[in-house]
């Protein structure tokens, strides 16, 4: 395996990546869903070089696999190290909003 | 929408990534009535793609891969335990990788390059010199001056090399330049005259003044003044020489401010000069 597709810190794409992971976690859809789904949940707009730039680095990863292309547009879906990627992730988040939850209460009272 | 912009946006990605995302990606942006914004991202995608490609080497690598290899019993998933934010695991402790290593140097380059350009920029709405030739000089009082100079009461110019100039005792002067003994101890401010001692013609530093004529000329052209710095007949120069301005302050000592120059007179035939010596018009000092 080549040095750089170990190299993980996904730097200002980290946020966008993670966006992209949750959309097509509820299953395939190509660049366009994508966008318009992660505006509709997350609010915030994702632009097409951005969205593009996540994806190479996904695929590169191994986090998500491209499908046949339908006409020009192609569909991606979470493989399984994405979706085991993802839930570390998301529990590792969970923690981190339950410590915060707690010391908030803990300062509150 | 300016289609023309996104093609050449899309133009500006590596030819790796056009084919393998080219298409889709015009796709998605037929689909988006694409925005400034999205215009901008492009445009930062495309840089970003140029400096760190993402895309897999040839399929044939990939391929092999997605064989498993049948001794090796194929490991538990390596689940990364990424840090808030990160999605993928990290770097190797402590190694830097060339390609980071490369963005890094760049970016510093950059960086530097432009730091320098707006420190150059700024650097020309600092003050403007306040010491030096173009600041003011303090020349000491009168007396302070016939210490170093006795001579200066009878007329001879003080030349003062800090600012180029002579400093020239008017009415004494003009005693000196008729052939009489004079001897003028303190000059009032408007009887002081500051001469800038390079020519007008070339910008030769003139020296001081001949015994014979009392004049002064230029080693370079022979461009010849009277003692008050006027031009005379000899020597190509067009006007007489420039003067810095001269005040007197409250504690009595000279001062010349040598940003504020006054051009000298221009040629206008012996008729126009303000003092004659009794030499003629076009005699110069040899």
């Amino acid at each position: 395996m080549p040095d750089d597709q170990r190299t993980g810190d996904l730097g200002r794409f980290a946020e966008p990546a993670l966006l992209v992971l949750v959309s097509l976690s509820a299953g395939p859809k190509h660049g366009y869903a994508i966008m318009t789904d992660v505006e509709s949940f997350s609010g915030s707009a994702l632009g097409p070089g951005t969205l593009y730039a996540v994806l190479a680095r996904l695929e590169r990863r191994g986090l998500i696999e491209p499908l046949g292309p339908e006409d020009r547009r192609r569909p991606y879906r979470l493989t399984t190290e994405g979706a085991a990627a993802l839930a570390v992730q998301l529990d590792e988040m969970g923690r981190f909003v339950r410590t915060a939850r707690s010391r908030q209460l803990d300062a509150a009272s | 929408m300016p289609l023309r912009l996104v093609q050449l946006l899309l133009a500006a990605y590596p030819s790796s990534y056009r084919e393998r995302y080219g298409a889709e990606m015009a796709a998605v942006l037929e689909e988006r009535m694409a925005s400034w914004r999205d215009l901008l991202d492009l445009a930062r995608g495309a840089l970003d793609a140029r400096l760190d490609p993402q895309i897999d080497p040839p399929r044939v690598l990939a391929a092999a891969a997605a064989i498993p290899p049948a001794s090796a019993p194929s490991p538990a998933l390596p689940v990364p335990r990424a840090p808030y934010g990160v999605v993928a695991s990290a770097p190797p402790t402590g190694e830097l990788s060339r390609r980071v290593f490369m963005r890094r140097m760049l970016a510093a380059g950059v960086g530097l390059l432009s730091l320098e350009f707006i420190a150059g920029t700024l650097a020309f709405t600092w003050p403007q010199v306040r010491s030096g030739l173009g600041g003011k000089f303090g020349l000491g009082t009168p007396a302070d001056i016939l210490a170093i100079q006795p001579s200066w009461a009878e007329g001879w110019p003080y030349p003062y090399t800090k600012a180029r100039l002579f400093l020239i005792n008017v009415p004494a002067a003009k005693e000196l330049a008729l052939g009489h003994q004079a001897s003028v101890k303190s000059p009032s401010a408007d009887q002081l005259l500051a001469l800038w001692r390079k020519c007008p013609h070339l910008g030769c530093q003139i020296p001081q003044l001949c015994e014979s004529l009392k004049r002064f000329t230029c080693n370079c052209h022979q461009s010849t003044y009277n003692i008050l710095g006027e031009k005379l007949k000899t020597g190509p120069a067009a006007r007489g020489m420039d003067r810095f301005e001269v005040s007197i302050g409250d504690d009595g000592g000279i001062v010349v401010d040598s940003s504020k120059v006054t051009a000298g007179a221009p040629n206008l035939g012996p008729d126009a000069l303000t003092f004659k010596d009794p030499f003629p018009w076009d005699a110069a000092c040899h």
